[in-house]
């Protein structure tokens, strides 16, 4: 009745995970490959490398996907469903590529003021989608999902006309001035994204657990009726998370541009599938803080060692895609499941 | 001799709970058994089992005589057997005939004959004597005629042993009458009928024999007509318990509540409209009235959930007509409401998180709660309220009905707010959370609070209100001290009608 819920809730990836490992196996087969020399590539290709070059993209792109997941989950967890993280990531993004145009030369300030903008960018985005629940009552899983593509498409058309960078080939901003750039954690291929996401990760923690305020987001995630009659402002309480969401989302585009391309590059932020690899973390590691990170790491993981199979074992990385369905369609069905069988 | 249904040994472990230990029970043809006992004796878990719902671990069951298996509540039904849930399982866009010929309907070129359907209704409402419409749509119904329909569609598919689930919770006092009389009437045409109670006056009225579970077994089985609900009661809790004293009437002092002709807007006919009263420190005003009377409408605008269209609502002389549940709740107020699962508690939240609520802001300091003061007062709440708990990070939802209860009550009740509101505060909990939960708002009223009792239970009211308000339609029709309130009148006036 009560104890066994904390085991499953990590008995239950890591079966999924086991299944889809099988699933994957039988196509390596089909494909005439040895599925342990695949994965073994797959493996290489994700945690090791040349001077461990492949664990370090892996760990780019997990403070990416963590990242996302972390500002989708802060929403979840109060009962907000943003799913419009890709969007408020690339107004962020895009946003921190033309200030820093305009501070460009300014000492000190300069960098943070970049940064603050793309997180008020972000959140203000996020912001329209919220009110547009609170005030109009369109739920905020549609309002959040239509503003991702006025977002992708208005920072295509930036990065396109105003302020493209007419010296490059692509649609992509004016290079970011080199005093507005970070620069990676030192000796290191790592973007400085991965440190500040831990500690983004440790914060939010703290918040759900120790803060008052993150005490109210949690109940009015899991009861918003007993939220409402105990005396908490949920809507108020809604709009204060799903900025905060968004802001997340916005920072986490800015570091891209500052720390890993230096500049905004159509597409940037959506080609990889950040957000929503985030999302399925989420889906996969629940809410919690540990999971989250966990199940973001392990998709990070699953995608860099697709390339990396797909080199040494000549494996289409189509299959990592596989992988990841499999392991979604499975925690969706669990979900379900228990869904159904509540009463016992 | 001539049963039923037999039970035999019936044995059905949950986890670490044993719900049924061994339950022998017999039902005869043309009896009408009523089934008793505590929350958490068993008797839903029987009911399941005997409805198929749930497989037992041991045991068998016999209908007519002959051992059946059933693997789910089509084989019950195929048996014989139907069962009247507590919330009705009906389609309210259908008609009353669509909805009792459902699954076995008669058909014409593969389509419903609906002529013939409502034909067969017609036929067998007069049977039974139950009076419905065949051609009206469910939602457009009273409870009462909606279980009526529940019955008939038992009564189609041929049912001989009927199952009632709290049958008459949510009926008025004439509805019950009349469900009373259509049970007999089934009883006098040879089915079998079980149904589970908490109210033992219901139990003294109708049944032919009482049969009390607790722990797990059946531990009396009484003939009505030679028990009394005393006896009753006290095979029900294990010891002798009193069930007629009424509280000493509290000594109101100054005005702590007042309403001004307040009206809101509910669903449908659930409107308040033009309501006003007051209420003094020191009394229990209890609201009397038929659930759906406005009864919801008006605590709801009460506490801030709902807006409200005109009037005025003031608390120890501070008008809140303008604010929200927090600005209510900072004036003095505190609400234990009716829906216990979704907000009265967070259910997947623990036990813990559940109790702070509105406790947390004290014990906080810079934006951090002070986590050893929050445990500190859970541990205190749930040893002064006794709830009990294995760990106090245990969710909501693992505790039964009474507990979960104690944790809302013992959560307000610390408030110490000089207006409580208690909606429905026994609803479905166990005869010794229902003592202590009385106790403690006497308690409440004599430390010099006000409270507002809403319940749908008038011998609830009666035993504790110094003041009873009769709501009907919306508007608060009477206003009786309760030296001179008696049940029939307060019946009446439930039912829309002018005492004489």
């Amino acid at each position: 009745m009560s104890p066994p819920v904390s085991i499953w809730r990590w008995l239950a990836p890591m079966f999924a995970v086991t299944v889809t490992l099988i699933v994957a196996s039988l196509l390596i087969i089909a494909l005439g490959k040895n599925p342990l020399v695949a994965f073994a590539a797959l493996v290489d290709g994700a945690l090791a490398g040349p001077g461990l070059g492949n664990l370090q993209a892996t760990i780019n792109r997990s403070a990416m996907i963590v990242g996302a997941a972390l500002a989708a989950g802060l929403a979840l967890r109060s009962g907000f469903l943003n799913i419009g993280i890709e969007g408020q990531m690339v107004v962020g993004g895009v946003t921190a590529a033309i200030t820093a145009q305009w501070l460009a030369g300014v000492p000190v300030l300069g960098l943070p003021a970049v940064l603050l903008c793309a997180a008020l960018a972000g959140g203000l985005w996020a912001l329209c989608a919220g009110l547009m629940q609170l005030r109009l009552g369109i739920p905020l899983l549609i309002s959040s999902l239509i503003l991702n593509y006025p977002a992708i498409y208005l920072a295509s058309w930036l990065v396109g006309h105003p302020f493209r960078d007419v010296t490059s080939g692509m649609a992509a901003s004016p290079r970011v001035p080199a005093e507005l750039r970070l620069s990676p954690v030192a000796g290191t291929e790592i973007y400085l994204s991965a440190p500040i996401v831990l500690v983004l990760a440790v914060v939010m923690a703290l918040f759900f657990r120790r803060m008052t305020l993150g005490y109210a987001a949690r109940m009015a995630g899991m009861s918003p009726r007993f939220a409402r009659a105990s005396g908490i402002s949920v809507d108020r309480l809604g709009a204060y998370v799903v900025f905060a969401s968004g802001a997340i989302a916005g920072l986490l585009g800015a570091l891209a541009v500052l720390g890993e391309h230096h500049r905004y590059i159509d597409g940037m932020l959506v080609r990889p599938l950040y957000a929503w690899t985030g999302l399925m973390a989420v889906l996969l590691g629940g809410t919690g803080i540990p999971g989250l990170v966990a199940a973001g790491g392990f998709f990070a993981a699953l995608s860099t060692g697709a390339m990396g199979m797909e080199r040494a074992a000549d494996v289409p990385r189509e299959i990592s895609r596989v992988l990841l369905a499999c392991i979604i369609l499975l925690v969706a069905a669990r979900g379900s499941a228990r869904l159904g069988g509540d009463k016992g | 001799m001539n049963n039923a249904v037999t039970l035999r040994g019936i044995v059905k472990q949950f986890d670490s709970v044993t719900a049924n230990a061994g339950v022998d029970l017999a039902i005869d043809v043309g009896e009408i058994v009523a089934l008793v006992g505590e929350n958490g004796a068993g008797k839903s878990t029987l009911m399941n089992i005997l409805y198929g719902l749930i497989e037992p671990d041991a045991g068998d069951i016999l209908v007519r005589g002959t051992r059946v298996r059933f693997t789910s509540p089509l084989d019950a039904i195929r048996a014989g057997l139907g069962m009247v849930h507590q919330h009705f399982m009906l389609f309210p866009s259908l008609s009353v005939a669509e909805n009792i010929v459902f699954a076995a309907e008669p058909k014409k070129r593969g389509l419903l004959d609906r002529v013939a359907a409502e034909h067969a209704v017609r036929q067998l409402a007069g049977r039974y004597g139950l009076n419905v419409d065949p051609a009206a749509r469910v939602a457009d119904l009273p409870v009462g005629i909606r279980q009526r329909v529940e019955i008939l569609k038992l009564l189609y598919r041929s049912a001989d042993v009927l199952i009632f689930d709290e049958p008459t919770a949510v009926l008025t006092p004439k509805e019950r009458l009349g469900f009373f009389d259509v049970l007999a009437r089934l009883r006098d045409q040879d089915k079998a009928i079980i149904f589970i109670t908490h109210k033992l006056d219901e139990v003294m009225a109708i049944s032919d024999r009482a049969v009390v579970m607790r722990d797990g077994v059946v531990t009396a089985q009484l003939e009505t007509a030679t028990t009394s609900p005393r006896a009753i009661a006290s095979a029900m809790v294990g010891h002798d318990i009193d069930l007629t004293s009424r509280v000493p009437t509290g000594h109101p002092g100054q005005t702590v509540l007042v309403v001004e002709g307040l009206s809101a807007l509910g669903h449908g006919a659930h409107s308040v409209r033009d309501v006003s009263f007051s209420m003094r420190a020191g009394e229990i005003v209890g609201i009397a009235g038929v659930a759906g009377n406005g009864q919801n409408t008006l605590i709801e605008a009460l506490i801030g959930l709902r807006p409200i269209d005109t009037g005025r609502i003031e608390v120890s002389g501070q008008d809140v007509t303008g604010a929200g549940v927090a600005g209510r709740r900072r004036a003095g107020m505190a609400y234990i409401p009716e829906d216990r699962q979704s907000v009265g508690l967070a259910d997947a939240a623990s036990v813990q998180d559940n109790l702070v609520m509105g406790h947390h802001g004290q014990r906080s300091q810079g934006g951090f709660l002070r986590l050893r003061a929050l445990a500190a007062f859970c541990r205190r709440l749930v040893e002064r309220f006794a709830v009990k708990i294995t760990d106090s990070r245990q969710p909501a939802s693992a505790l039964s009905g009474g507990n979960q209860q104690r944790l809302v009550v013992a959560r307000e009740l610390a408030k110490n707010a000089p207006v409580l509101i208690a909606e429905q505060p026994t609803r479905g909990v166990d005869i010794s959370a229902v003592e202590f939960i009385h106790t403690e708002l006497i308690c409440h009223r004599d430390a010099g609070n006000a409270v507002l009792l809403v319940s749908a239970d008038l011998a609830e009211i009666l035993s504790l209100a110094d003041r009873i308000l009769v709501m009907y339609e919306g508007r608060i029709v009477a206003d009786i001290a309760r030296a001179r309130a008696n049940e029939a009148e307060i019946g009446l006036l439930m039912a829309g009608q002018r005492p004489t």
